[in-house]
């Protein structure tokens, strides 16, 4: 009896000693052949990704327009050492851009935040009508940009129901004024994406564990304390993902002001984005937009690297 | 410190019913048990004395008064949760210095007491660290000194030890009883396990489906179930409860088992059957040291006759389980002259035997006799 269980016991262990040789065999084997098998993809992933950012590249080192009548890889005909770039930088009507780009992030994203954190903490409890009112919250996230810059054009209108509310003549003029027209780009920019940011503050906020605020509670924390002292903190890489993706957004943003403004009066309201489309279909120069198209591309990757090293930090 | 009283307090979930008009009367100072089996009521109870959960009917009073309108945050309870709700995001001394800090306690006196209170906690060495990385016996302590530090008027900790490897845990159990005796808060104290609960408290409140069974002290809730629940659930080893049908009357009394064993019964024990009304049947509860072999000691005392099914071991204690007619009875074996298979006769002594109702539960006590 004994003798058999110890022989069992024996070659079971020679088995599972067996087992695990084969599989780590394989799993070496199977690495080098596996590279083989997904080279292909990784080939064709680079190149989607790498070549428009090569060719764009290549483009920004030239004078080259479509109009030239020269193919685009014939280019190097008009190279120009980088000039483009010198011309950014001097370029008052980028600068200009980029400064109204930076108005509307650092106000927008700001009131955004302060806007979704407070309902978030409205949604933590609840409340008869919850659901309700989550859903009404979130619509208009879903709404599409065009449509939402279609709104607010109304509302903003001179005799629009804005002015109306407010006791407003119709001569107060919201999109047609310098400074108001920028005023009410931010106003429906944040209508449509306070919601995002609500909707990812409260996933964060839902996290802290219950417990634990009932616990600071108890021990005599106040609302606004316990808020400061265990939500806050337990959120920090919540809130950097969700200011780096609306800083990103903001820093894109196109649609809603191409329908309320195009970019006016004059250029009040011209970001970035739309700079980038009057060169590329006003001026069809082409080879600026590549410039440009890659200092902004370096911006924002500055700004998502520094917001995610946080998160990633706070992870470790 | 703190009085606290419980009058008739009712707690419904939507139709379910968790608590049901519940009475205690706490003393200032004591230590009491919540003993019940798991989902019985005990931390809806523990929720509602804190405030975290309002009572249906009935009301809380500390010290006569209640606090059911005074926000959380200023009853001062402390309250160690069942995972302990420790902020692993902080230190420990932040941890222990929270209840200091949000309370505005002036910066040195804060330094001072989170010392003494690690040093009391033995948690001096990991101040600095993340509480994160305590281990689960720490983080026990930890959750108790937190608690502790804010001297609260009443302690309430709900199943503490049930997390804890079983040498700790006993540390743990002689180290609270050391701490309420130090601290003289009122203690409220919920497990499920009753020998925390008989060691521990100065009184237990057993609850079965949100209902209190029997509120004493521990002698008292062991020598004295008021019903069969209370009798089954506590002791250890278990009592042994024989069901059967009641047969006869007027002093030649017999329950008659499932199995078919007849048991007759004779002075008190038969006069306690008397009252019996159901048509269930009754139960008779006697305890395995209650039990005896050789020869009767006193002229009621029940005989059985049954055969040794197992011997089990138990410390320095030998448990007999006997066999009679189908009829599993556990005895404690004195003499340690018994093997596996033996043929005995035994005896219940008739003093400690219990009757019950064996329908509603209820405890069968002084008949005509
Ligand atoms: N918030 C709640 N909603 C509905 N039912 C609940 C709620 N909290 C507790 N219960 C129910 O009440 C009963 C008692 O729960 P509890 O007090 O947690 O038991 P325990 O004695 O194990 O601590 C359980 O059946 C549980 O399912
Ligand atoms: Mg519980």
């Amino acid at each position: 009896m004994t003798e058999l269980s110890s022989n069992t016991s024996a070659s079971l262990a020679s088995n599972v000693g067996e087992k695990r040789g084969y599989w780590s065999r394989v799993g070496r084997d199977g690495r080098k052949l596996g590279k083989w098998f997904v080279a292909p993809t990784v080939a064709l992933l680079i190149f989607i990704v790498i070549f428009p950012l090569l060719m764009q590249l290549y483009l920004s080192f030239t004078w080259w327009t479509p109009l030239d009548g020269v193919p685009w890889y014939q280019a190097y005909e008009s190279f120009n050492w980088g000039e483009n770039y010198l011309i950014l930088a001097y370029d008052p009507a980028f600068w200009a851009a980029l400064w109204r780009t930076a108005m509307i992030m650092l106000v927008a994203v700001p009131a955004q935040f302060f806007l979704g954190l407070g309902l978030a903490y409205l949604f933590i409890d609840k409340f008869p009508g919850r659901k309700v009112f989550y859903s009404i919250v979130l619509t208009p996230m879903m709404v599409v940009p065009a449509v939402v810059g279609l709104m607010f054009f109304l509302l903003f209108q001179g005799t629009g129901p804005v002015n109306d509310s407010l006791g407003l003549p119709a001569s107060f003029s919201w999109l047609t004024d310098p400074n108001r027209a920028l005023i009410s780009v931010i106003i429906a920019d944040t209508w449509q994406w306070t919601p995002l940011m609500f909707l990812i503050l409260l996933a964060g906020m839902l996290g802290v564990p219950s417990d634990q605020l009932l616990a600071a509670r108890l021990l005599g924390g106040s609302n606004w304390q316990n808020f400061y002292k265990i939500i806050l903190p337990r959120m920090k890489s919540v809130i950097a993902i969700a200011i780096v993706l609306r800083l990103v957004e903001c820093f894109k943003i196109f649609d809603l002001i191409f329908i309320m403004t195009s970019g006016g009066p004059g250029v009040a309201t011209e970001t970035i984005s739309l700079f980038l489309y009057k060169k590329t279909f006003a001026d069809l120069d082409w080879a600026y937009v590549g410039a440009v198209g890659l200092a902004v591309l370096i911006v924002l990757s500055l700004i998502a690297a520094f917001g995610l090293s946080r998160v990633a930090k706070n992870k470790g | 410190m703190s009085s606290i009283q419980i009058n008739n307090v009712t707690k419904r979930f939507g139709e379910f019913t968790a608590v049901s008009d519940l009475s205690i009367d706490i003393e200032d100072g004591e230590f009491v048990a919540l003993l019940g089996p798991s989902g019985c009521g005990k931390t809806t109870t523990m929720n509602m004395i804190a405030g975290l959960e309002e009572a249906t009917e009935g009301e809380i009073l500390f010290n006569g008064q209640d606090l059911s309108h005074t926000p959380i945050q200023q009853r001062n309870i402390g309250f160690v949760f069942q995972n302990y709700a420790i902020f692993t995001h902080m230190t420990v001394y932040k941890n222990l210095s929270y209840g200091l800090e949000v309370n505005n306690v002036p910066k040195d006196q804060i330094t001072s007491r989170v010392a003494a209170m690690a040093k009391r906690m033995n948690l001096t060495h990991c101040l600095d660290a993340p509480a994160a990385s305590l281990s689960v016996n720490e983080m026990q302590k930890l959750a108790i000194g937190r608690s502790a530090i804010a001297e609260p008027r009443i302690f309430l900790l709900d199943e503490p030890l049930s997390n804890l490897d079983a040498g700790f845990r006993a540390y743990m159990r002689s180290e609270l009883k050391v701490l309420q005796r130090e601290f003289g808060q009122t203690m409220i104290y919920v497990t499920h396990d009753q020998i925390e609960a008989m060691s521990l408290a100065d009184k237990i409140a057993i609850i079965d489906q949100g209902k209190l069974m029997q509120y004493g002290s521990p002698l008292e809730v062991y020598n004295n179930p008021c019903n069969r629940f209370v009798a089954n659930f506590v002791g250890s080893p278990k009592i042994n409860l024989l069901d059967g049908q009641i047969k006869g009357a007027n002093g030649s009394t017999k329950l008659i088992t499932q199995g078919g064993a007849e048991v007759a019964l004779q002075g008190k024990i038969s006069s306690d059957f008397a009252k019996l009304k159901s048509s269930k049947g009754g139960s008779i509860g006697i305890r395995p040291q209650d039990i005896y072999f050789g020869e009767k000691r006193a002229s009621d005392d029940i005989q059985l006759h049954g055969y040794v099914e197992e011997l089990e071991r138990v410390g320095p204690k030998r448990l007999v389980h006997l066999q009679v007619h189908r009829t599993q009875i556990v005895a404690e074996d004195e003499r340690d002259a018994l093997s596996i298979g033996d043929e005995v006769e035994f005896f219940l002594t008739a003093d400690k035997c219990m009757a019950f109702d064996l329908d509603s539960g209820d405890r069968l006590t002084g008949g005509a006799a």
